[in-house]
């Protein structure tokens, strides 16, 4: 146990470091002057540029730099955006916080609808539901969400007004902002109307969610009912049935959790894809994440502000990809060599 | 009245362009204690008749018998739920490969003692059970002989010897006390000392409990030592079959015959550097059977009535399907055709 | 002493495996229809020139948004309508189609090329080399796909051509992945010991004996991959990162039609649909060919 921790640890660390130095040579990579990329200040003057020059200790050497880098990443000074001149960690730690909302919702949805419904299509696999369930998949998963996103908001917004179409809740209300999550800042929130503006807020995340829930369930219902139609298969299946075990006890006592081990850092790598989905949708409803912050970035050349997003989304998304397969494979007592499960 | 009987078995596989008759009017029984053997080559269809027992043929292939019954009950006309109740407490199946057959995520102390049937504890509180259902797991263990049962009940599957496993797997059979053992190839590869433990633990256990046993394999002589009778399968025919005694001293069909005579250690007076006998050709395939004997192609006593299937006939308890047995003269016309 | 012997073995008629493949695929209807969809955009993707009716970039004031000849005052003339600066939308579609499908053919195949080359080396050298490589790409691949598309649109500027880059740069880690599971995985098989043995070179080992067995992962793997290409590409364009006009591409059309969404829905249908169109084929051709990779095991 101790053997697995470590090895993840390390790398974890290695692909971090990795991505740090991505992150730092991009400021040479860009377009424009330097100085401008690392600090987001555009120097006014001569004496302004070399003050600034030995602040961000331009003038040294590389390793130098790096290492100053690295120190402020650290501490929390993460420079200005260029184009707002707001501290970005303030900014991001605004703007991250959105996203997660919608991000852990989708991913909520997705474990609790598309694993169930792709287990039970796997068990039952060529039966009338089955058909259907491989029938949605295919087709959702086939889906552009930035389409699907627009069909929602034809159908939803513009032609029926049901809901509403973008933000995160009627600028009516004014919430504090506590810790960035808009349900649980208006249950903690001192302001009248409660009720009406968790009702609002809901009805402003519905459409985003279901955008990018819907590419992940029909994911997580692909992943499911392959495995659990590959572990009904096997061997020890067949002798717990001759020992005249039901399927359905089959099912839960060991279907469960064979099928399950292998395809959890699967799912996990799927943050990914949701972390981009999530990008899209943010900038088609107008909601404050930081998909919608980042691409704003891109259109006013802001690359300060593109650098530490980056390297801040990047870092979530190995943490939270390597953390979950650390899990899995600690809990799981029967792989003591390197195995994935396969789609 | 036999335990275990069947009569012109026949089961039709889908091969994806059309049905194939896998078993052709297959016939055995098994009587209480007694310990019949089921050899064929692979390919000849035994684990096929263990499916149909057990109900594990797929929906679609089409199975039709005389008779295929269970202590007089007709197993194909019964429901899921009977046949379930029948499998759990009276017939138990033992797998070839041991490890495959074990779920690799769970120790085997869990997987005995969820097999241990509800009955056989008392009514208490439920700490009381589970000491009661452990003192049942190691008692099973020492039966089938490990030893040290404690290394072994906290393992997982791929952490034991194969040939543990085997016994665990025999173990978990016996948990619920059944009449039959259906042992399919258990002991296929297997070194020599391991095989003679697991088959004298078998036939120890015919004795004692009166356990009957449908041993399947190709071990010759494994079975001649252990087995009371023996029925031959090739290719999804029935050949021949008796006890084993007959079938050793004198065989009727050719089959039976190029069998014993393959395994050299039934032949004492073959003398050294001789050729090893046996029948020229392999076992056919699903997709090009014979019609009719099945052996036909490969058989050197082939004439032209083989392309009806024989029927099975009887002497003194052993019976055999061929039309020109060996211990029937050849009609000299015949051989003066030639 | 036998007597004649009935030829009771009929001609055997054994596919290749290609065949097999083929065979197994053509029982599923489903897998058909996508196949043949799939064959239509690529004809169009070679044709469109010759398909289109009008110039796409055409912009014909008379008729502003029009719609599609199947409505109330839509006009054959322009039979998917005009959009917002009178340009056909039929023919705006076909060359869209042409430059989103065929652009994503194009980058696929430099991805794989370069994946497969990349992962090979990985794969059948050992040591420090190919580990540090392993790293790098996990690195890579932690990055949302959008992310490093921006950050290469971001380096190099807007356009159709950079943003292809971008998507190769995403779709190389897959491909070397891959492609190293596998190589490692048949390097420590016995066929390989024996083409050693027998004194083959590396490069020779790798042409005759690995490369044979990795067709059909690649194949699956390039339809995962056309699947993505395509999404990523007109998520490109729909974001104003990708192609930018005159080029047509149907990312891009979608987001200059949001304006009108209201008015003219069709505008936002029509682009929309053939992308899902395209990605729908090639899943369920890729669901078809894995299916009939499975399969031909059996018989």
């Amino acid at each position: 146990m101790i053997n697995l921790l470590l090895r993840y640890i390390n790398l974890m660390v290695v692909t971090i470091t990795i991505l740090v130095i991505i992150s730092f040579s991009l400021a040479y990579m860009f377009p424009g002057d330097t100085l401008t990329n690392i600090s987001g200040i555009v120097p006014q003057s001569e004496e302004q540029r070399m003050a600034l020059e030995a602040a961000f200790k331009l003038d040294r050497s590389i390793f130098v730099q790096f290492w100053f880098y690295l120190d402020n990443l650290v501490s929390g000074d993460w420079g200005v955006s260029f184009s707002s001149q707001v501290s970005l960690l303030d900014e991001i730690s605004t703007a991250f916080p959105a996203t997660l909302e919608l991000i852990i919702y989708a991913l909520l949805i997705s474990i609790f609808i598309g694993i169930p419904i792709g287990f039970i299509g796997g068990i039952w696999h060529h039966k009338p539901f089955d058909f259907g369930v491989v029938t949605f998949s295919v087709v959702s998963y086939s889906f552009p969400v930035f389409w699907l996103a627009l069909i929602f908001i034809t159908i939803f917004c513009l032609q029926l007004g049901y809901l509403p179409l973008s933000g995160r809740v009627n600028f009516l209300y004014e919430i504090p902002h506590n810790s960035g999550f808009i349900l649980w800042d208006i249950l903690v929130a001192d302001t009248p109307n409660k009720k009406d503006a968790f009702a609002d807020a809901l009805r402003h995340l519905i459409l985003p969610t279901a955008s990018i829930a819907v590419v992940t369930t029909a994911i997580f219902i692909r992943f499911t009912r392959r495995s659990i139609m590959d572990e009904m298969r096997k061997g020890y299946i067949d002798a717990a049935k001759s020992r005249g075990f039901t399927t359905k006890q089959i099912f839960f006592k060991h279907g469960l959790r064979n099928s399950l081990l292998p395809i959890i850092p699967l799912m996990a790598l799927q943050i990914s894809t949701l972390m981009t989905n999530a990008m899209v949708v943010e900038t088609i409803f107008s909601w404050p994440g930081i998909g919608n912050w980042l691409i704003q970035a891109i259109y006013q050349r802001d690359y300060p502000a593109i650098r530490i997003g980056m390297l801040v989304v990047s870092v979530f998304v190995v943490t939270f990809t390597i953390t979950i397969e650390f899990i899995s494979r600690a809990f799981d007592p029967a792989r003591d060599k390197f195995e994935r499960g396969a789609v | 009245m036999p335990l275990l009987d069947i009569k012109n078995l026949t089961i039709e596989i889908d091969t994806g362009s059309e049905f194939v008759k896998a078993l052709d009017k297959v016939s055995l029984t098994v009587e209480r204690g007694e310990i019949r053997a089921l050899v064929g080559e692979s390919g000849s269809g035994k684990s096929l008749i263990v499916s149909a027992i057990i109900g594990a043929v797929p929906d679609h292939w089409v199975i039709t018998a005389d008779r295929l019954t269970w202590k007089g009950q007709n197993l194909l006309a019964m429901s899921n739920e009977q046949r379930r109740v029948i499998m759990r407490r009276e017939i138990a199946v033992v797998f070839q490969d041991p490890t495959s057959s074990l779920d690799p995520s769970a120790t085997l102390r869990a997987q005995l003692e969820e097999s241990i049937p509800e009955e056989f504890l008392d009514k208490g509180m439920f700490w009381k059970r589970n000491k009661q259902r452990r003192e049942i797991a190691i008692g099973l263990m020492h039966k089938v002989g490990i030893k040290n049962h404690e290394a072994c009940m906290q393992r997982y599957p791929h952490e034991i010897a194969t040939d543990i496993a085997q016994k665990f797997m025999i173990a978990m059979a016996l948990v619920s006390e059944p009449e039959l053992l259906i042992a399919d190839d258990s002991t296929r590869s297997m070194e020599s000392t391991t095989k003679n433990q697991i088959l004298r633990l078998l036939s120890g256990l015919t004795e004692t409990k009166n356990l009957s046993i449908l041993f399947i394999s190709h071990d010759l002589l494994a079975i001649s030592s252990m087995a009371h009778t023996m029925t031959v399968l090739y290719c999804g025919q029935t050949v021949e079959s008796g006890k084993v005694q007959d079938l050793h001293n004198r065989p009727m069909h050719p089959y039976t015959k190029a069998l014993l005579d393959s395994a050299p250690s039934f032949q004492i007076n073959l003398p050294p550097k001789s050729h090893l006998v046996s029948l020229q050709g392999t076992i056919p395939t699903l997709k090009h059977l014979p019609i009719g004997c099945r052996l036909g192609p490969r058989c050197p006593n082939a004439r032209k009535e083989c392309v009806k299937v024989p029927e099975q006939r009887m002497v003194h308890q052993h019976s055999y399907s061929c039309h020109f047995p060996l211990h029937l003269p050849i009609d000299e016309q015949l051989e003066k055709d030639q | 002493m036998n007597v004649a012997q009935f030829n009771l073995y009929e001609e055997e008629f054994h596919p290749s495996p290609l065949m097999h493949i083929w065979l197994e695929f053509k029982r599923s209807h489903f897998a058909l229809i996508g196949f043949a969809i799939l064959l239509l955009f690529c004809a169009i993707a070679i044709l469109a020139p010759l398909l289109a009716p009008y110039d796409p970039n055409v912009q014909n004031t008379n008729a502003i948004l029009l719609p599609p000849a199947w409505e109330g005052n839509g006009s054959i003339a322009h039979i998917f309508g005009t959009d917002t600066l009178g340009r056909d939308v039929f023919s705006r579609t076909l060359y869209g189609c042409q430059v989103t499908f065929g652009s994503s053919i194009f980058l696929v195949l430099i991805a794989a090329t370069i994946g497969v080359a990349l992962g090979t080396l990985a794969g059948m050298k050992k040591g420090i080399k190919s580990s540090v490589l392993n790293h790098l790409l996990d690195s890579l691949m932690a990055i949302p796909t959008l992310l490093v598309a921006i950050i290469i649109v971001a380096i190099l500027g807007t356009g159709l051509w950079n943003s292809m880059w971008a998507i190769i740069l995403v779709l190389i880690p897959q491909f070397v992945h891959q492609t190293r599971t596998f190589v490692r995985e048949e390097m420590k098989k016995d066929y390989i010991l024996l083409d050693k043995l027998d004194g083959a070179s590396s490069p020779r080992i790798f042409w005759s004996s690995i490369l044979p067995g990795m067709f059909e992962l690649l194949v699956v793997q390039s339809t995962l991959a056309l699947s993505v290409a395509i999404i990523d590409i007109s998520a490109l364009g729909f974001l104003n990162l990708g192609a930018q006009s005159p080029v047509v591409e149907l990312g891009a059309s979608l987001s200059q039609s949001l304006e009108v969404a209201y008015t003219a829905p069709w505008l936002v249908a029509l682009p929309g649909l053939c992308i899902f169109l395209m990605v729908l084929s090639i899943n369920i051709v890729g669901e078809g060919l894995r299916t009939a990779l499975r399969n031909r095991l059996i018989h």
